[in-house]
């Protein structure tokens, strides 16, 4: 340190305002340089000299501070009243005990929440089940599905509803198809029939569906093929598995009705049948 | 948790007023009352006029608690009011002469002279010393007193506020190195004005 840089520093030295590093160049500096040792001599001199002494307030001054800060409280308008109180709520509000039991009062109540919505407490259930388990069986018959309704998963797989529906629907499809009814009905009612395993009656169905042609010609002849299988084996249809694609070409149920008849010839042991579908 | 009064600072303070701890502005002024009047009494140099401002400074700190940030010192923001304040009555009372140190401080018959209140700043020194201490308090009181308004405002600031130099900067408005220029003016000043004693005051240590 220099004595122009001591200079503007001298004071921030006489009231120690200087951080360590500066104030410790700057006593280097006074305790080499005759100069600057005057300077800072003569000042803390002066300092120590005219210390003006602290004189005592009038009695009482304390108190009448006090006195006209209640008063001004009490006569404070409406408007800061509201803005104190909303500053002291937030500081409370900001306090982090508050947040972590707010937390808990969350986590809490979150949970209640969960807990009440199990079903015990409700006066009726509605349950949809998809798929049930397989039965007892050597092989896995696989079902062609109609792209629009559910079919049985397995081989016997009765559909999934309540006893009286069943009953009706069973009712409706033993009922041959009215006059006037369109295939559409007959297809269903036939369906009804094979997943209640009524194979014969649905086989004969799904073959008249079949013979009168139309949309779900397709489909039907392949489940009076599935029908045949399911009630009489693979040896009595695998002719009628073999038919569809020829007359249903370039459809879903041909395809599959491919591969079931190539799947049942493999079954009935022979190969070049099976490897010819 | 309990807090020594003395360990808690200025703005936690304040930030309690705020929030409506009327303890927190009784420990406030307790900490600020007296340097707030000595600053004013020097200022004006009359014992009414400071004991004036002195109220006034903390009502409009009350006042105005909801502004004050807690950012801000809270000694800067006191002083820049008292700063004003006796700025404000300096200017009111210019047409009057100012009282001396020989004048009385009060409106009574008879009151103390800032002088005397200043000699009994010490009584526990000896006769000998008390009479020299009390020429020396009454020469510094004089020397201070007749120290430009800028000057002796700085002075007062730094001695008797003790605020640091950036905080007098913000106080009264001029950078920081105008404000140790004038520093250091009235300090030469002073020791022009004291000199006779620096001996006496080397003596004493």
């Amino acid at each position: 340190m220099d004595c122009e840089r001591f200079d503007r520093v001298v004071l921030d030295l006489l009231y120690d305002e200087l951080d360590e590093l500066t104030g410790a160049a700057a006593r280097r500096h006074v305790d080499g340089c005759a100069r600057c040792r005057n300077i800072a001599s003569g000042l803390r001199a002066t300092r120590e000299v005219g210390a003006l002494p602290s004189i005592d307030p009038p009695e009482g001054l304390e108190l009448r501070i006090l006195e006209a800060e209640r008063r001004i409280r009490e006569r404070l308008p409406l408007r800061q009243r509201v803005g104190r109180a909303v500053s002291v709520l937030a500081g409370y509000a900001m306090r982090p005990q508050l947040a972590m039991a707010a937390l808990l009062f969350l986590v809490i109540g979150s949970s209640l929440v969960f807990l009440r919505a199990r079903p015990g407490d409700r006066e009726s259930v509605l349950v949809t089940e998809r798929g049930v388990p397989e039965l007892d069986s050597d092989s896995v018959t696989i079902v062609p599905m109609s792209p629009d309704r559910e079919a049985p998963a397995a081989h016997g797989a009765p559909p999934l509803a309540s006893a009286e529906t069943r009953e009706k629907s069973l009712a409706a499809a033993s009922a041959a198809p009215a006059e006037g009814e369109d295939r559409q009905s007959a297809y269903e009612s036939a369906m009804v029939l094979f997943r209640d395993r009524r194979y014969d009656e649905a086989r004969q169905q799904f073959e008249a569906v079949a013979q009168k042609g139309g949309a779900e010609a397709a489909e039907a002849a392949l489940y009076a093929a599935q029908s045949e299988k399911n009630s009489n084996g693979c040896s009595a249809a695998a002719t009628l598995f073999d038919q569809v694609p020829s007359r249903f070409q370039e459809t879903r149920a041909g395809y599959e009705a491919t591969w079931q008849a190539a799947a049942c010839y493999e079954s009935l042991g022979a190969p070049e049948h099976a490897r010819r579908s | 948790m309990a807090v020594a009064e003395g360990d808690v600072t200025d703005e936690t303070l304040m930030v309690l007023y705020q929030r409506g701890d009327r303890r927190a502005f009784g420990a406030l002024v307790k900490r600020h009352h007296r340097p707030v009047y000595n600053f004013a009494l020097r200022q004006l140099r009359s014992t009414e006029s400071a004991e004036e401002v002195a109220q006034e400074v903390f009502l409009r700190v009350v006042q105005n608690a909801s502004e004050f940030k807690h950012e801000a010192r809270f000694s800067t923001w006191l002083y820049t009011i008292a700063r004003n304040l006796c700025v404000d009555q300096l200017r009111r009372a210019a047409h009057r002469r100012h009282p001396s140190l020989d004048q009385p401080l009060g409106p009574a018959e008879g009151a103390h002279t800032l002088g005397d209140s200043v000699a009994d700043a010490r009584p526990e020194v000896s006769a000998e010393r008390a009479l020299v201490s009390t020429q020396m308090l009454a020469i510094v009181s004089r020397a201070v007193e007749a120290l430009p308004d800028e000057q002796r405002e700085v002075f007062l600031l730094r001695e008797v506020a003790n605020l640091p130099f950036k905080d007098i900067a913000e106080v009264t408005g001029v950078a920081e190195n105008t404000v140790k220029s004038r520093m250091r003016y009235a300090l030469d000043r002073l020791r022009a004005a004291l000199s006779e004693f620096e001996e006496y005051a080397r003596a004493l240590r």
